[in-house]
């Protein structure tokens, strides 16, 4: 009954987007499509033994007990009972066990596929979309949908079933009490419709309450030092105490709500109940229907009015998985990135001789972030982006893993067309070391293989940690390279983060580089040492560096300075020097500060 | 349903212990009145479902049978009652079971809250806020289900069983033996059961919220994802994470379908002997046929409540876990309260001097050792020196948010223990690094300074300290809403507005703890003129980044490794050429460069939102 682990039916998705809501729905449940029927089936199976036994009982009163046909029929009978009782059960559990398969099997496929899906939709999509609500729609959406197949489409099958079945065998016992016996039916159906929309309405205001309750005891804790330091304990409990008294106002309605809905609806069924009974009753007495004949009726009419009660509950959940369904295929839309799409792989890697020819690229129509941008390098040189912010320098290096393409122009990679490689190709041939880098919940081994395909050895990690120098702060962590970094582990400082990310892409070992060399927010000794590390990086490899230093650039092989999404001067440092411009402005304010900084020495020694 | 879940929950084993029950009967204890109503309501709900079966068997006997009208007639009036007597007992049931619900989960998170307030720093900074939630939203939940569902199921399942087996020996006193006998074997295998269903629930929920943490750091880091490419690997992860959880969340479902058919089944085999014994007995006349009818009426409804007492009892165990954890939480005393000979004070004016003052947190190394300075009334102290040196920890201990393992710290002469806590925090005002805002307007969060403050005199501190511009700029002014912890407001107007809320205070002493992130130079310059009305004419120690505030302090320390590695003014340290030379000619370096600007890497950032 264990499934095997990740192996599945497949499913094909594009089925379940460009098809009406139900017949999507029916897509998405692909590869259970039998076990749905069987559970349908055993649904009505399990209705039919359960009606058999209403059936067998009246029968069993009239042709055995009231007839005297006592001996081995009595045997006989019991077994027959016991059997169907017996089939009833067999066929609830099948019901149950098949439903739950297909409702289990079929959105933990969709859950995989959503969960690649979303990782490999394009940098345009992320960078607008909120992470919340994706995670929203790939966990609670699904799970609502999950819900669904398990217990509110088959119960809603079921519940038809059961009372078509009972109805029907009412019917053959006496038409007229069929026709009386149904007519409070219509009636507790909307009546109980009504109430569960109505319920989900106060039960969504409820929950609402229950987060601003969260909200406010989150604000309290975290920011208990505040608390403390204003002495605010009791404003703090007083205005606990309004979300606190609010929720329970609302909880209180909620309650009234079931307190009315329950008994009154107890009441109109039992209405009916009574009616037909005692109507069944009279006939009885009177001969029309035997006595066998009301006792099976009396437990068919149970069977025939109080399910269609839940009937309601169950509509207004299918309404809601509706809804979560929409959501999801709205998400299932969206066109991935293709990653290998190529008509050039070489063997070898690549040289790192780029050029950019009249490239312009936008995000949006009409907002040009680059326009009409050429220049060219040599594998190995270091080129130097200037500019302030939203010059276009960010934009640019986001173009060479193809991230995002070209708008027009080309650029070129060893003299072929950038496009021509794949993105996969491209991505495990450039390095990228951010401002701020992102670290994932595992170990700092883990963190620093991330970008290998293949098994690592331990020497080789510390190599590279080495070349980071952060190999010694990890030796300082108890764990080691097994430290968890993270939520549920050690909070590494930016500056050690920066190192991780740093050993991370000497690890792939690229043949470009894109570097942030901000150092900001760390202290000096770090700061030391991170520029080592960058050095040690950028050694042999094409690099792209976003400059903050002067030193950095005074280095460059290039230096391209950016305004608005051109490029207004290129060039050595010498080159530049001695142009008038933004560059020379640069620089002079850094001779200022140093001579800045010798005046204040001076002062200070002065006194 | 929590979003809160403590990992933990599922190794707990904890069993009713005679003082947690008398504890859980002291927070019943006000609410005895819901309790009996639904209690009462439950047990008539009972007795009449057995009672109905009983009077149908009537009904048969001697109407129907016996071709009587007349007693047709009164026998469904009795009916026609009984059905109104069981609809008013369900709505008194519902109606105080789940107003006690609400009433005791509302009472334990209030009682939860407050104590919280009462709780140390030293709580806070050792237990994982994440914990404390779950202890106010999830565990409160469980408890107040205990209390109420919890009583009322088992009541109604009891005292269903009870009277039906009642009803059962009036009628025939042999059938009934022969079913009560089945009772138990129902029971074990019934709670056996849910049990396991009840295990695999909660290990798919544990797999749930790990599978839901995968997706969420997939999704936060989809850039890196990509420029790694990772996708491959991370789905085969992610794999195993929806495995697992499929497997638990199958299992428990796949339980769940084959335990009430389980049961049906055991009774089937009562329902076989009862229909072969019974029929035996009609034929001898030892029973009547509505009799027999009724006997398989009873059986075959015991299904319920003896699948209720088994849910209520394995769920029980969960609950009750909870409760101690609850009850623990309530328990916990503050490490820091007031002593018993306090003296009042009216101001914290006065020179404060710390006298070879030690500390240490728990069990660890000391952070501080054996330090003393003296701090002239008025004077700014500027505290300096590398992460995990001791500053933060000196200016914790100055608020008396922790106190010092040994030493003494004076105010204006006094130990600073013989005072109020409420007394000394309520006179030191505080600006920390990250500002901390409530959710509300920018009004409300100012006023948080001083509760009795007018609108004017909010005002008044927001010009001072150079939040009044931006504030106006908003479409709402002063009403303007700040999002929660103040997501909606960037960093640098968070620290104006945490400035104004400490000038609104008026404190006699002013810590600072200041922020490395940097803002623009607008912000920056307001930031400073703010700092410097509150530093004006009071004692204030500042935990120092920026070189202004340094440069002018008229004491500076260099506090590295628990001491006080250099200490004098800037003029004289700087002579001395070590470490606060070192970091000052580092940091002047950084300042001018990030206020000249030379990249223009850092254009108005003030004017986005975080």
């Amino acid at each position: 009954m264990a499934q095997k682990a990740h192996t599945y039916p497949p499913c094909d998705m594009q089925c379940v987007i460009s098809s009406k809501p139900l017949i999507s729905l029916w897509h998405l449940i692909s590869g259970f499509h039998w076990q749905y029927f069987g559970a349908t089936f055993f649904a009505g199976t399990a209705a039919l033994a359960r009606t058999g036994v209403n059936l067998f009982l009246g029968y069993f009163i009239d042709q055995i007990l009231i007839k005297r046909q006592y001996g081995t029929k009595l045997i006989e009978a019991a077994l027959i009972f016991a059997a169907l009782i017996a089939g009833q059960a067999f066929s609830s559990f099948m019901s149950g066990k098949l439903a739950a398969q297909t409702g289990e099997g079929s959105t933990r496929r969709l859950r995989d596929y959503l969960f690649n899906h979303i990782q490999r939709l394009s940098f345009a999509y992320h960078s607008e979309a909120k992470t919340g609500d994706l995670l929203e729609r790939a966990t609670s959406d699904v799970d609502t949908l999950r819900r669904f197949f398990s217990d509110q489409a088959i119960g809603i099958g079921r519940i038809t079933l059961i009372f078509i079945i009972n109805l029907t065998a009412i019917y053959r016992i006496n038409p007229r009490l069929a026709g009386i016996s149904v007519v409070i039916v219509p009636v507790i159906l909307v009546v109980s419709l009504l109430f569960f929309k109505q319920l989900s309405k106060s039960y969504a205001s409820y929950q609402e309450q229950e987060a601003v309750l969260t909200t406010n005891l989150q604000e309290n804790l975290s920011g208990v030092r505040v608390v403390k330091a204003f002495a605010r304990q009791g404003y703090e409990i007083d205005k606990f105490e309004g979300n606190n008294a609010e929720k329970l106002r609302r909880g209180e309605k909620l309650n009234m709500m079931h307190a009315l809905f329950w008994p009154i609806s107890d009441l109109i069924c039992a209405a009916q109940q009574i009616t037909s009974s005692f109507i069944a009753a009279l006939m009885a007495i009177d001969g029309v229907i035997t006595v066998g004949n009301f006792i099976a009726f009396a437990g068919l009419l149970g069977w025939l009015i109080w399910p269609v009660r839940n009937l309601g509950r169950l509509i207004v959940d299918t309404s809601r998985a509706l809804v979560s369904f929409k959501r999801i295929t709205n998400i299932l839309k969206v066109p991935e990135e293709n990653l290998f799409i190529a008509s050039c792989q070489p063997e070898n890697g690549v040289k790192g001789d780029i050029s950019f020819d009249h490239v312009s690229f936008e995000y949006e129509k009409n907002h040009p972030v680059l326009q009409d941008v050429n220049f060219s390098c040599k594998a190995g040189q270091v080129v130097a982006l200037l500019g302030s912010t939203g010059s276009g320098k960010t934009s640019l290096v986001k173009l060479l893993p193809r991230f995002y393409d070209v708008t027009s122009g080309r650029i070129l990679l060893d003299g072929v067309n950038l496009n021509e490689y794949s993105r996969d190709f491209l991505r495990s041939q450039i390095g990228i070391v951010e401002q701020e880098p992102f670290l994932f919940s595992a170990s700092i081994r883990d963190n620093i293989t991330y970008g290998m395909k293949h098994e690592v050895s331990q020497a080789k990690v510390e190599e590279v940690a080495r070349d980071a120098a952060i190999h010694d702060v990890v030796e300082s962590f108890t764990n080691g390279y097994d430290t968890l970094v993270g939520e549920r582990g050690v909070t590494l400082s930016g500056g050690q983060k920066q190192r991780v990310a740093i050993a991370r892409a000497l690890l792939i070992n690229p043949r470009i580089l894109i570097l942030d060399d901000s150092t900001s927010s760390v202290d000096m000794e770090t700061e030391v040492q991170i520029r080592a590390a960058l050095e040690n990086l950028m050694k042999d490899r094409t690099t792209f560096i976003i400059a903050h230093r002067i030193q950095s650039i005074m280095d460059a092989d290039l230096i391209l300075v950016f305004d608005q999404g051109r490029i207004i001067q290129s060039g050595t440092h010498a080159e530049l020097l001695s142009q008038p411009g933004a560059y020379q402005e640069i620089y002079e304010i850094q001779t200022r500060i140093d001579n800045a900084l010798q005046e204040e020495i001076d002062n200070v020694s002065l006194l | 349903m929590s979003a809160y879940y403590d990992e933990n929950e599922l190794d707990d084993n904890v069993p009713l212990s005679g003082s947690l029950l008398h504890k859980l009967g002291g927070v019943i204890k006000p609410h005895w009145r819901t309790l009996l109503g639904g209690v009462l309501g439950i047990a008539l709900v009972a007795v009449a479902d057995a009672v109905f079966t009983y009077l149908h068997k009537e009904i048969l006997d001697t109407a129907i049978i016996a071709g009587n009208k007349t007693v047709l007639w009164k026998l469904f009036e009795y009916y026609i009652a009984l059905v109104v007597i069981q609809s008013i007992a369900v709505f008194l049931f519902v109606y105080f079971i789940g107003l006690q619900g609400e009433r005791i989960r509302y009472d334990l998170r209030k009682k939860l809250f407050d104590h919280l307030q009462r709780l140390s720093l030293s709580y806070f900074s050792k237990t994982p806020l994440g914990w404390i939630m779950s202890r106010v939203t999830s565990d409160t939940e469980k408890m107040g289900d205990l209390l109420t569902w919890g009583i009322v199921d088992s009541t109604w399942a009891s005292v269903n069983i009870l009277f039906a087996s009642i009803f059962m020996f009036i009628i025939n006193w042999r059938l009934a033996i022969l079913v009560v006998l089945s009772l138990p074997v129902m029971l074990f295998v019934a709670i056996k059961f849910r049990k396991r269903i009840y295990y695999h629930y909660r290990l798919s929920r544990k797999a749930n919220s790990k599978m839901t943490a995968s997706m969420n750091e997939n999704i936060t880091g989809v850039r890196v994802v990509k420029a790694l490419r990772r996708e491959e690997k991370n789905l085969e992860n992610f794999k195993v994470l929806s495995s697992d959880m499929f497997n638990s969340s199958y299992r428990a479902a796949f339980l769940s379908a084959l335990f009430l058919p389980t049961i049906q089944t055991i009774s089937a085999f009562s329902l076989a002997m009862v229909l072969w014994q019974g029929g035996i007995m009609v034929e001898n006349s030892f029973i009547t046929i509505g009799g027999l009818q009724a006997f398989i009426s009873y059986i075959m409804m015991i299904l319920w409540p003896v699948q209720d007492l088994a849910r209520v009892y394995a769920e029980m165990q969960n609950a009750v876990a909870s409760s101690e954890r609850v009850f623990s939480l309530l328990e916990t005393i503050p490490s820091i309260t007031d002593f018993p000979d306090t003296v009042e004070i009216t101001s914290l004016l006065g020179d404060v001097d710390f006298q070879n003052v030690s500390f240490h947190y728990e069990d660890d190394e000391p952070v501080i050792r054996d330090l003393s300075f003296h701090v002239p009334q008025g004077n700014t102290v500027a505290l300096v020196g590398p992460t995990g040196g001791g500053k933060t920890t000196i200016v914790n201990l100055l608020c008396r948010f922790y106190e010092p393992s040994e030493g003494v710290i004076l105010v204006n002469g006094q130990d600073y223990q013989d005072f109020k806590l409420k007394d000394i925090q309520s006179r030191i005002g505080v600006v920390l690094q990250t500002p901390h805002l409530f959710s509300g307007t920018i009004l409300e969060n100012i006023r948080y300074g001083r509760l009795d403050a007018t609108d004017a005199q909010i005002e008044e501190v927001a010009k001072l300290s150079g939040a009044h511009e931006f504030i106006t700029s908003f479409e709402h002014g002063y009403q303007q809403d700040v999002g929660e912890g103040g997501n909606l407001l960037s960093v640098g107007q968070k620290q104006l507005i945490s400035i104004a809320r400490a000038l609104l205070a008026n404190p006699d002493i002013f810590v600072m703890d200041e922020a490395t992130s940097s803002v623009d130079t607008l912000t920056e310059a307001l930031i400073q003129k703010g700092m410097h009305q509150l530093m004006e004419g009071r004692t204030s120690f500042i935990i120092a980044h920026r070189l202004s505030t340094i440069k002018h302090a008229d004491q500076i320390m260099v506090i590295n490794a628990g001491r006080i590695e250099e200490q004098g003014t800037h003029e004289t340290l700087m002579r001395v050429k070590g470490h606060y030379y070192n970091l000052y000619t580092h940091q002047f370096r950084q300042e001018l460069e990030t206020r000249l600007d030379p990249f223009n890497s850092k254009n108005n950032e003030d004017s986005r939102r975080n």
